[in-house]
Formats: C-alpha cells, sequence, structure tokens
C-alpha cells in the first residue's frame, strides 16, 4: 500500500479507533527537529546564504540543485522538510496503565467526533439560552449578518486531520447541518470563536482575468480577438468596431453555414445580452467538434473579444449570465462491461 | 449505486475532491460551488434600491462564487423561453432537436392562425377576450393540465395502495407535458400532423376542456377517493 507523505496514519488505517504500538516516539521526533534544524543551518553555510533568513523554499531549491533527480514522480524525488510534515500526527495512547481509557466516550469508536458534536450542541443550546433571557427583558435581537459569501466550512479531509479519526461522510454532513443551524440563530455572535475554528477565508478574487486593451488596423477601426472552446471545437474570433452586424464563419456568412436557427441565436447571444447588435462586424475561424458545439465556442470567442469593447459592470453582467465560462461537459467516456457510459448490455435471464 | 472510474475523467468534479475510486453515478462535470446562470438583462437592469433583502445576499454570493456556463438551449432573446425549451426536448425523438424546433413553431404558428380566425369572425364585443398571443396560450394550457396532487404506490402487508401525495413543481410540469405529447402521439388519426394536434389539444386544454385536462380530474378524484390512505405517507 502507498504511504502519502503528508496525510494522517489515522486516515489511511482502517479501524482508528485504537491506535497500535506508536510508530515515533516523542523522544524521537524531537531529536529529528534537532537534526533538520542543524542540517538546515549546515546548507545554508553550504550554499553561502544566511543561516537566519533560510526558508523552505530556499531548502527546496538548494536541495534540487544538489541533488537533481530526473524522476517523474515528485513524492520519489530527494526531500528535505520539516519532520511534522514528513511524520504524520498519531494519537497518543488512549488509555492508562491499568487499561482504562481517558475520554469518556472511548467505547464510542469515534471519540473526537462524538465529542465534538456534544460540544458543537452545548453551544447551541448557551446560544438558545441568551436568546430567551434577551427576549425575556424585551432587549433586540443582534442581527448582524455573517458574510456567507467569503467564507467556506472545512472539508472532510481536513476535518479528519483535525480531529485525527476518520470521519464518514454522513457523519460530516450532520456536522456540517449543525454548524449552519449554529450561525443561523441571531445571537450567534457569541460563539463566533468557535465557528471560526471550522470556517475558512475564500479567496474573494477568483481569478482576476486582465482584459486586453483595443487594437486599431490599418484602416483605423478598432477591433479585438477572443479564443473559444466546446466540446473538441476551436475557435477565433475578431470582432470590429463600426459595423453592420454582418457575421462571417470561415469565410462563408453565418446564414450559409449554420442553416439552423438555434447555432445563429447563439451566436448573437452576446451581442443581444449587451444590446450591441448592429454595431459590431465579426470574423471567425473554427475547427473541430459539430455544429452545436462550433457555435457555442464561436460564442464563447465573441463573448471574450467583446470584453474590452464594454465597461467592467458589464463584463460581471456577462459573467453572472454564463457567457464567459468554458463549458466542461464532455463525452463521457464508455466503460467496460456496458455497452456506452450509462447503458448497460441487456440483461439475458440466461 | 457506485462506478469505478479512474481519477483522470473527473475534471472539476467533487469526486476530485475525494480520493477514493468509487463515485455515485448522478454527478455533474462542474463543482458544486458554481451557480445557476441568469441570462434575462431586465434583473441586470434594476437599480439597487429595488432589490429585496434575499436579493441583495443572492447578488453578493453571485459576485464571488463561480457560474456555470449558459446552455445551448437558452439566449437572452425574447424568443427563448424556458418552458418552451423544456418541452421542445421532451417531445424530441433520437436527438433530432432541428425537427423538434420545427414542429413546435409550426404548432406556434397554427395557434396564431386558428385564433386570428375567430378573431376576424368574432363580433366587436368579443374581440377583446380571445388571446392571440401563442405563447400565453401555451403558458396557460400547461398550467390548466397541471394536477395538484399525484398518487403514489405504498406497499404495505403486502398490499399495494394508492396514496395521494403532494407533488413538487417540476414534477407538476413534467407530467402536464408528458401527458400532452402522449396524448397528441396516440390519440390521432393516421395522417393528421403534429402540429395540427397539438395546437387543437392546447385550444382545448386552455379552455379547460379536451382529453388532458378530463385526465386530471380523473387523476385528482382518485386521490380524494384513496384519502383514506393519506397516513401511509411518511415523508
Amino acid at each position: 500500500t502507498l504511504r502519502l507523505v503528508g496525510t494522517t496514519t489515522a486516515v489511511l488505517r482502517k479501524n482508528a479507533g485504537a491506535p497500535g504500538p506508536e510508530k515515533y516516539t516523542e523522544a524521537f521526533i524531537k531529536k529529528q527537529i534537532e537534526e533538520f534544524n542543524l542540517g538546515k543551518r549546515h546548507l545554508a553555510n553550504m550554499m553561502g546564504e544566511d543561516p537566519e533568513t533560510f526558508t523552505q523554499e530556499d531548502i527546496d531549491r538548494a536541495i534540487a540543485y544538489l541533488f537533481p533527480s530526473g524522476l517523474f514522480d515528485k513524492q520519489a524525488r530527494p526531500l528535505m522538510k520539516h519532520p511534522t510534515e514528513v511524520f504524520p500526527e498519531q494519537r497518543k495512547i488512549q488509555w492508562g496503565e491499568d487499561g482504562r481509557p481517558f475520554h469518556f466516550l472511548f467505547y464510542t469508536g469515534k471519540q473526537s467526533y462524538y465529542s465534538l458534536m456534544h460540544e458543537t450542541y452545548e453551544k447551541l443550546l448557551n446560544v438558545q439560552k441568551h436568546q430567551d433571557q434577551l427576549i425575556a427583558q424585551d432587549l433586540p435581537l443582534q442581527k448582524e449578518k455573517r458574510n456567507l459569501a467569503s467564507s467556506r466550512w472545512l472539508t472532510k479531509i481536513e476535518l479528519e486531520e483535525m480531529l485525527l479519526e476518520k470521519v464518514s461522510d454522513d457523519d460530516y454532513s450532520r456536522f456540517i447541518q449543525l454548524l449552519e443551524k449554529l450561525v443561523t440563530m441571531p445571537c450567534a455572535d457569541i460563539e463566533e470563536k468557535y465557528i471560526q475554528k471550522f470556517s475558512k477565508e475564500v479567496p474573494v478574487q477568483l481569478q482576476k482575468v486582465v482584459i486586453e486593451p483595443l487594437q486599431y488596423d490599418e484602416r483605423g477601426v478598432a477591433f479585438s480577438t477572443g479564443e473559444g472552446k466546446r466540446k473538441t471545437a476551436n475557435a477565433t474570433a475578431v470582432v470590429y468596431d463600426n459595423g453592420t452586424g454582418k457575421i462571417t464563419v470561415n469565410g462563408i456568412d453565418i446564414l450559409h453555414y449554420f442553416p439552423v436557427l438555434q447555432d445563429r441565436e447563439q451566436l448573437l447571444f452576446p451581442f443581444q445580452f449587451l444590446g450591441r447588435i448592429g454595431k459590431h462586424d465579426m470574423v471567425c475561424t473554427v475547427s473541430g467538434g459539430g455544429r452545436s458545439a462550433q457555435a457555442g465556442a464561436i460564442r464563447l470567442a465573441s463573448a471574450k473579444a467583446l470584453r474590452s469593447f464594454v465597461t467592467e459592470k458589464e463584463v460581471e453582467f456577462m459573467r453572472q449570465a454564463g457567457l464567459l465560462t468554458v463549458d466542461p461537459r464532455v463525452k463521457e467516456r464508455k466503460k467496460p462491461g456496458q455497452e456506452g457510459p450509462r447503458r448497460k448490455f441487456t440483461w439475458k435471464k440466461r | 449505486v457506485c462506478v469505478p472510474v479512474t481519477a483522470r475523467a473527473l475534471g472539476d468534479s467533487p469526486a476530485s475532491l475525494v480520493p477514493c475510486r468509487l463515485m455515485p453515478v448522478r454527478w455533474s462535470r462542474y463543482n458544486p460551488s458554481y451557480l445557476e446562470p441568469e441570462v434575462k438583462t431586465e434583473s441586470y437592469q434594476k437599480p439597487l434600491e429595488e432589490l429585496t433583502e434575499e436579493e441583495k445576499e443572492q447578488m453578493e454570493l453571485k459576485a464571488v462564487r463561480p457560474i456555470k456556463a449558459a446552455p445551448p438551449t437558452i439566449s437572452s432573446s425574447v424568443f427563448s423561453d424556458p418552458m418552451i425549451s423544456k418541452f421542445i426536448n421532451m417531445m424530441m425523438k433520437s436527438g433530432n432537436k432541428v425537427l423538434a424546433r420545427s414542429l413546435m413553431s409550426q404548432t406556434l404558428e397554427a395557434i396564431k392562425r386558428k385564433q386570428l380566425e375567430k378573431y376576424h369572425k368574432a363580433p366587436e364585443n368579443e374581440k377583446e377576450t380571445i388571446e392571440c398571443n401563442p405563447y400565453v396560450i401555451f403558458h396557460q394550457a400547461l398550467k390548466n393540465c397541471q394536477p395538484i396532487i399525484g398518487l403514489s404506490n405504498i406497499t404495505r402487508g403486502g398490499k399495494t395502495y394508492q396514496v395521494p401525495v403532494p407533488l413538487t413543481d417540476n414534477r407538476k410540469r413534467f407530467l402536464a407535458m408528458k401527458w400532452l405529447i402522449t396524448e397528441c402521439r396516440e390519440n390521432k388519426h393516421r395522417r393528421t400532423m403534429m402540429p395540427e394536434k397539438l395546437s387543437q389539444e392546447l385550444l382545448l386544454a386552455f379552455n379547460n376542456e379536451g382529453p388532458v385536462v378530463k385526465k386530471k380530474h380523473i387523476l385528482h378524484k382518485m386521490a380524494e377517493a384513496n384519502r383514506a390512505y393519506a397516513h401511509f405517507r411518511w415523508w
């Protein structure tokens, strides 16, 4: 079995309730940390850098320089990291010398998970009590809205790492439901510190896409290019300003290239959304895919090209209308033992 | 139902976060954090003051989360209607969208022609009551065909009972469209074309007559008759 670096042994083992004999004693890990720090200083001296300000990135670069490796698997190459990242965290022995376990929920099998649920429910009851007190005193309930958009809950894997034991999908969803219930109560600000342990900040600016400035051709007409993909079709579009609304695909007019109305509707979609139907000319090239895929590819390419002509607010509107996202849907593969991606072979009784 | 699948096929799907080789079958290529796109231009032209609390929250959420790509069947033009797109998809056979769309447009044209004929023949005072917009007729007819309550089979002690059960909006719309299409495909003369028959049925449904509305009434009566078993439902 593969031993992945950076994960907990608790996650990999089947029954995590009973930790086996300790593989690494605390003294051993302490020694490893001392050796690592010493080695870091030696390495800094070897590379001629200052030992005090030698960061992990510098270590990685130095090791890659001193021990160049042609191996494809990044995890098989020479590695020098802090021992806490290399040796996975493991649980201490859960019972004393007389065999009696320390935690009162040990015999449930998932002691950390149940104790966590217990704590969270206690916080919920606290908040309810506080709410009832405020209502009894006729004081207004605080209604400060938590910013839902900028934070997310811990994923299942992160929770497993935090608790050092396996968490099933069901358990995880129950925990998240409890947290959501706690957060939606009006007086949840009291337990804000506890909730912050389980929420993470989501980077707000997902991808700050650089909008290219307009280019000008020999006649002085402004134009801009865009590229689009859909299934197997690739398209490039050049959108010119001061046009009459003529659209040419691979040298052919759209009425002849796309006889179906639905495809022409898709081509005009970005222009109609921005209200610029008769104002731009377009020349596109497209290859690959089928009739509908080519139309979708050109739609994406023209939407990307139109970004340069339009204000930032309208670009945001286009993104919320789904015009600027690449459609990730592709043909699903056929599986062995089945006739197609989903269709099974005809069931024969004998 | 789980299917063994290699990690490479996963891409943006939620399973790429789970390091296991077995995946639930109803998945989508989008990450679950992706939101549905909003295509109509009117919703973007509303000034900030008119929005309610929920809409403001939605707007803030949309500013942060990624959005799915708009499907090729809808566009922001006045001619694209989500209900009509759904109906066209249900009428489609073997992926022949071109044929399904042309049948739909012929149906709407036939409705318009019939209504205009009636309009021109009608006396002055009745002219305002005749509805000529085929889209309005389509929506009203669908609404008249939607059942409010449905029946579901529940087995207790060996016997299967038909228990009255509330239906979701999606299910109601699906049943109405399904009944219309099956009615038009089966109960017609061999030589009548689909648009003609469909336009006939839609006009009858618009006036709360016709076999589809009758079927809805029968379903309601059955549900009323089986009221005694309603307590069998546990959801």
